[in-house]
């Protein structure tokens, strides 16, 4: 009895489950019903305005989900960990959605008119003159004219997204490639990612700041914090983490990832999460302190934006939303272990990273600045970004039934086979 | 108290912490209720094999960070109103958000000393006499790379030639008799 291994074997096919088919065939469903409401609400308003500014949510959303998982995937290259080994293959096949991101992108890049108030003032001194914008617009207007732009935008942009796609495309490439060459080859393989990835996080974090700039925050053209890029980037891991702990846990209802998903490892992902959580809203807060310290004409407007003519409401129920019912949930211990609830947090997690970005975008447009009114045109953030992240998870499962979801030519998979109670 | 005397226990040795969860697996099956394990890091299938129970450290923590909570924006609240009522910036004196740093660092203090001296105060450490450490083997190996199951002679089961029989059924490195 002493010297006996009670490891488990890796299911014969690594393949992912028929099911995934099934998600995919009701994420199409829901994105087809939400779409249809979304065009009623917009008939219903009778503008598309509101269609618009969802859209850039939804663009958001799915950026974070698919840019934000090509980002943690070169981070577990570095960190290594049984996580790591776990999440690899999902985080891939999330990374590999980039076409489908950039065509949303596109459509943000053909209404930059109506979306962006830079893009619609060409001529300063008479819109000022008009009243259309204020002399802090316009003053901002003009002084940023040479980064807001359209030209700049779009090439900006494009060049993000083509080094996003250089990441993508090398790190799926040599994933593949290196479950198809002997274990022997593994340290090379290990050191050969790392090399790839560790640079890759530095120019990810440059590019989806400048992404985060010129999508979002650009809106208002008056206002600017340091931490917006790093906001996104913790406001992805944050996402992401959870996408990824719902799939895992999806696929956990059959093999191959039935034997590889242990408790520990799915505690780990729980853990790893609420650290984000807490992370999260430092950053958030810590912004929103300096600068109600400071107290500047320059910078405060974008907060009282937010908060006067009922936004209050808003921003507290997002402080509950996305920190305060996540931090008291991921405290327990029994909650991060059990998959049921595990998963119930994650998606509310995902709810309120929307929820947060409606604060975040709404308020940037004259007409709901300190103004936070009922039109139909409102609800389309309920449709648009429900409609377009359910036609990303589609796409999500397609990519991720193209290769096995195990990579196996790596050193943890022996030590994720085996008992719980061997690893310290 | 006068000292006790007589046997401790027996205490198995494991060479692998599979084998002791399975041993204690089986022991509490058996009916075993007083037993423990000892191992170098934490095994948490040990613990749950001998049914390990919930304890009150959690609540500890939650009612020392809660005060810390309260101690601390109460103290702040109390000096920017009452005690000593500044003008800064033409910010009123009550300036909630500028509270919450300090707040939440006695938070974590309050909440991470009552973790560590709760733990303390409800496992009995210090301790400072154990009748294990009588076993050399226990001495050597319980930190390093042994794993230890004791079933202990308050156990109502427990006869010294009986349990030593049936610990071996388990093959261990070895049984050996505690003294108190």
């Amino acid at each position: 009895m002493a010297h006996e291994t009670h490891a488990k074997t890796l299911p014969a096919s690594l393949g992912a489950p028929a099911f995934v088919d099934g998600w995919k065939s009701r994420a199409l469903m829901v994105g087809v019903v939400f779409s249809v409401i979304a065009a009623g609400l917009a008939f219903a308003d009778g503008s598309i305005e509101h269609v618009l500014r969802a859209w850039v949510l939804g663009l958001m959303m799915t950026f974070g989900l698919s840019v934000g998982g090509l980002a943690l995937l070169m981070v577990q290259y570095c960190s290594g960990g049984k996580w790591g080994l776990l999440l690899r293959r999902p985080l891939e096949a999330m990374s590999r959605t980039l076409p489908l991101v950039f065509v949303y992108w596109v459509v943000v890049a053909l209404e930059l008119k109506r979306l962006y108030l830079w893009a619609q003032v060409s001529d300063v001194s008479a819109a000022l003159k008009s009243g259309f914008i204020n002399e802090i617009q316009a003053h901002a207007i003009e002084f940023k004219r040479p980064m807001l732009n359209p030209g700049t935008f779009v090439w900006v942009s494009l060049l993000c997204f083509a080094i996003w796609a250089f990441y993508t495309w090398r790190l799926n490439a040599l994933g593949l490639q290196r479950d198809s060459d002997s274990p022997s080859r593994t340290p090379y393989w290990i050191k050969k990612l790392e090399n790839i990835s560790g640079p890759g996080i530095v120019v990810y974090s440059l590019t989806m700041t400048a992404a985060a700039i010129y999508w979002v925050m650009s809106m208002d053209p008056t206002w600017y914090s340091s931490v917006y890029g790093l906001l996104f980037l913790v406001g992805q891991g944050y996402m992401v983490l959870a996408f990824s702990i719902i799939v895992s846990i999806g696929l956990s209802k059959a093999e191959p990832f039935r034997t590889v998903l242990r408790q520990t490892e799915q505690h780990d992902l729980g853990k790893f999460m609420f650290a984000f959580v807490m992370l999260n809203i430092y950053l958030a807060f810590g912004q929103f302190l300096i600068i109600w310290s400071g107290n500047l004409p320059e910078e405060i407007p974008w907060y009282l934006d937010r908060i006067r003519g009922h936004w209050g409401v808003i921003i507290t129920l997002d402080f509950m939303f996305h920190w305060l019912i996540p931090f008291t949930l991921l405290l327990s211990r029994d909650i991060k272990r059990n998959k049921k609830r595990l998963v119930r947090v994650c998606q509310w997690m995902i709810f309120a990273k929307a929820f947060d970005l409606f604060w975040l975008i709404e308020p940037n447009y004259k007409d709901a600045a300190r103004n936070l009114h009922f039109s139909w045109g409102i609800l389309e953030y309920a449709a648009v970004p429900v409609a377009m992240t359910s036609f990303w998870v589609a796409y999500f499962c397609m990519q991720l039934k193209t290769r096995p979801v195990v990579q196996t030519n790596d050193p943890h998979v022996a030590e994720i086979l085996e008992p719980e109670h061997v690893h310290a | 108290m006068p000292p006790r005397e007589g046997t401790y226990g027996l205490l198995a040795e494991f060479d692998t912490p599979g084998d002791l969860v399975r041993a204690a697996r089986q022991a509490r099956q058996d009916g075993w209720r007083r037993l423990d394990c000892y191992t170098p890091y934490p095994v948490e299938e040990a613990a749950e094999a001998i049914g390990f129970h919930r304890n009150k450290v959690p609540l500890v923590t939650l009612v020392g960070g809660l005060m810390g909570l309260a101690a601390m924006f109460s103290l702040e609240t109390w000096i920017s109103t009452l005690a000593y009522p500044l003008n800064i910036g033409g910010r009123p004196t009550y300036s909630w958000p500028a509270f919450i740093v300090p707040a939440y660092e006695w938070t974590i203090l309050f909440a991470g000393l009552s973790a560590a001296f709760g733990m303390l105060a409800l496992n009995g450490l210090p301790a400072l006499y154990h009748p294990l450490f009588n076993a050399p083997n226990f001495r050597d190996g319980a930190t390093t790379d042994k794993f230890f199951l004791c079933l202990e002679a308050l156990d109502p089961k427990f006869d010294l030639k009986e349990t030593k029989v049936y610990l071996e059924s388990f093959q261990p490195v070895s049984v050996v008799e505690v003294e108190y």
